[in-house]
């Protein structure tokens, strides 16, 4: 029994751990930008989420959302104005700009936050559990599972239902035909890159209500989101959401196990799919579909 | 005055010149071919034109406004687009949602969703599949499909036969008489002189970089046109 609800904690974790990667899958599907930055940004949107959930009316937990309006235009912003100057063929303009944004962001929230370990406070949903086929669950790891699902689906829908989202597939298949359709693929990437900042904002605010962060989190943020989109193979959709589940079953199971483990045996089970499939449980899954 | 001109267009990727100074001219209504051996820089310039290449001296005037160094996505706004060498689909949507991106242009016209599916009926049938997964021929009306979703009042096409049986690609040149119809000036490239001959008022004739050659198809010989097309001389 006890295995079963760690399992289903670890199930619960992995909702979030896929949605803190999917920000970072979601920008580099569109537009081949891996964002160095995503980690720290993450969590700034927990400090961000800190300044206003006492401002939130009816529920804290509603804080996700201006956190993640926020977090939009901030994505737009840097897209717009710094990213965009740097697209090319040239990966490397990109990381190293993106970059230098995470260290100039991680040392300027410890120069303006300090080094302590700060953590966004709920209430009593913190203590409330339910019942759950003989297990005993808590209602918010839950209810961040329901939240990680819910923006999952919306972002697929969306992108399939919309006009808008058609054309950032669109922009992801051939961002220079797109241009002779009429379409500016800069400002297309720039509601993408907020969609991605929007997303991670509300993985970064939801952890921080579950667990604890410092302005030093984000690297760890970054090494989870890397490890999801990669597990995940590439830009595939819910092969991220399956890779956020491996991570946080296989994170909790350890800690049962040897206490002090923390996200190791996560990296090394990262490490071993990396080494058997290399195109992530996507690619495994196609070769096993498909294979002649 | 025309509808398109080019001056002296020269265009270079990095220190290769691959257009050298050409020239030419698109009325309203007619329909215009460039033709030239692999390499000769036909592609180069309709990506010029469009603003999909910008290393670029010279002139392009659409409607006497000076393009030349306008955004793609502007060009095609303003009524130019382009059917890409190679089809270039969305390979991962479908039909219609390909069909759909030329919307974007916001340039009302004849040209619907429901008209495209009339000019290839074909298309109507597939139109919830993915792209990626259609034949040639198919794919090659999808992405003339696309750029007449914007309505164009130029259209130019980068070799629309290459890789097609010719009885697919006879197909869709018959095609081309509903888009003139509907006022669509159109310049097409083409390795097929014969092709280019039949279905065009005036030709072009490119060799490394230079329009070598130019006149209306029946005004021109066969032997003018092999020397044009491969740089040997004419004998007489
Ligand atoms: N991206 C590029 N970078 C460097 N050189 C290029 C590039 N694209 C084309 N070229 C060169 O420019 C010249 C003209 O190429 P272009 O594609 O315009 O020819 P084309 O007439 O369209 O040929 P084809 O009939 O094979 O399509 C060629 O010598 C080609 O090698
Ligand atoms: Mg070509």
């Amino acid at each position: 029994m006890i295995w079963l609800e760690t399992i289903a904690n670890g199930i619960f974790l992995g909702g979030l751990y896929a949605l803190i990667g999917l920000g970072l899958g979601f920008a580099f599907g569109v537009m081949r930008v891996v964002n160095v930055a995503q980690g720290d940004f993450i969590v700034a949107a927990a400090f961000i989420g800190l300044f206003l959930y006492p401002w939130t009316p009816v529920h804290p937990i509603l804080v996700i959302i201006p956190v993640a309006v926020v977090a939009f235009l901030i994505g737009m912003a840097l897209q717009w104005l710094l990213v965009n100057r740097v697209l090319g063929h040239d990966q490397i303009p990109q990381i190293l700009l993106t970059f230098g944004l995470a260290i100039v962001l991680r040392n300027g929230m410890v120069a303006g936050f300090g080094a302590n370990s700060q953590s966004i406070d709920v209430g009593e949903m913190r203590f409330w559990g339910f019942d759950f086929l003989g297990l005993r669950l808590g209602v918010l790891p839950a209810l961040v599972l329901v939240i990680a699902i819910v923006l999952f689906a919306a972002l697929h829908l969306w992108l399939h239902r919309s006009r808008l989202g058609r054309l950032i597939r669109a922009t992801a298949d051939d961002y220079q035909i797109v241009q002779l359709q009429g379409v500016n693929y800069r400002k297309v990437y720039a509601v993408a890159m907020g969609l991605a900042m929007a997303l991670s904002a509300v993985a970064g605010v939801l952890l921080a209500m579950r667990g604890s962060f410092t302005p030093y989190s984000g690297s760890d943020r970054l090494l989870i989101a890397f490890e999801v989109v990669v597990i995940g193979g590439l830009g595939s959709f819910w092969g991220m959401f399956l890779g956020g589940m491996v991570l946080g079953v296989t994170q909790l199971i350890a800690l049962k196990l040897d206490p002090t483990s923390g996200l190791m045996y996560g990296h090394i089970v990262f490490f071993i799919i990396l080494i058997l499939s290399p195109n992530g449980l996507a690619g495994a899954f196609r070769n096993a579909v498909f294979r002649k | 005055m025309s509808l398109l001109s080019v001056e002296n267009l020269e265009v270079s990727y990095g220190d290769f010149q691959a257009v050298r100074g050409a020239s030419l001219e698109l009325e309203a209504g007619q329909t215009i071919a460039i033709i030239g051996a692999n390499g000769a820089g036909k592609s180069t310039l309709l990506n010029a034109i469009v603003g999909l290449n910008s290393q670029k001296r010279g002139t392009v005037r659409f409607d006497g406004q000076d393009i030349t160094h306008l955004r793609t996505d502007r060009i095609a706004r303003a009524g130019i687009t382009m059917v890409p060498e190679g089809r270039r689909l969305f390979g991962t949507l479908t039909v219609e949602d390909n069909l759909m991106v030329g919307l974007a242009a916001e340039r009302p016209g004849p040209w619907t969703i429901e008209a495209i599916y009339q000019l290839f009926p074909r298309l109507g049938e597939l139109r919830s599949m993915v792209a990626g997964s259609l034949s040639g021929g198919q794919q090659q009306m999808v992405s003339i499909g696309r750029a007449l979703m914007t309505n164009p009042r130029v259209l130019l096409c980068d070799e629309i036969s290459l890789g097609l049986a010719p009885k697919v690609i006879g197909d869709i040149y018959r095609c081309f008489d509903a888009i003139t119809a509907s006022g669509v000036s159109v310049v097409l490239i083409e390795q097929n002189v014969v092709q280019a001959c039949a279905a065009s008022g005036y030709v072009y004739c490119m060799l490394e970089g230079r329009i070598s050659l130019e006149g209306r198809p029946q005004d021109l010989t066969r032997a003018e046109i092999t020397a044009a097309y491969f740089g040997t001389e004419v004998r007489t």
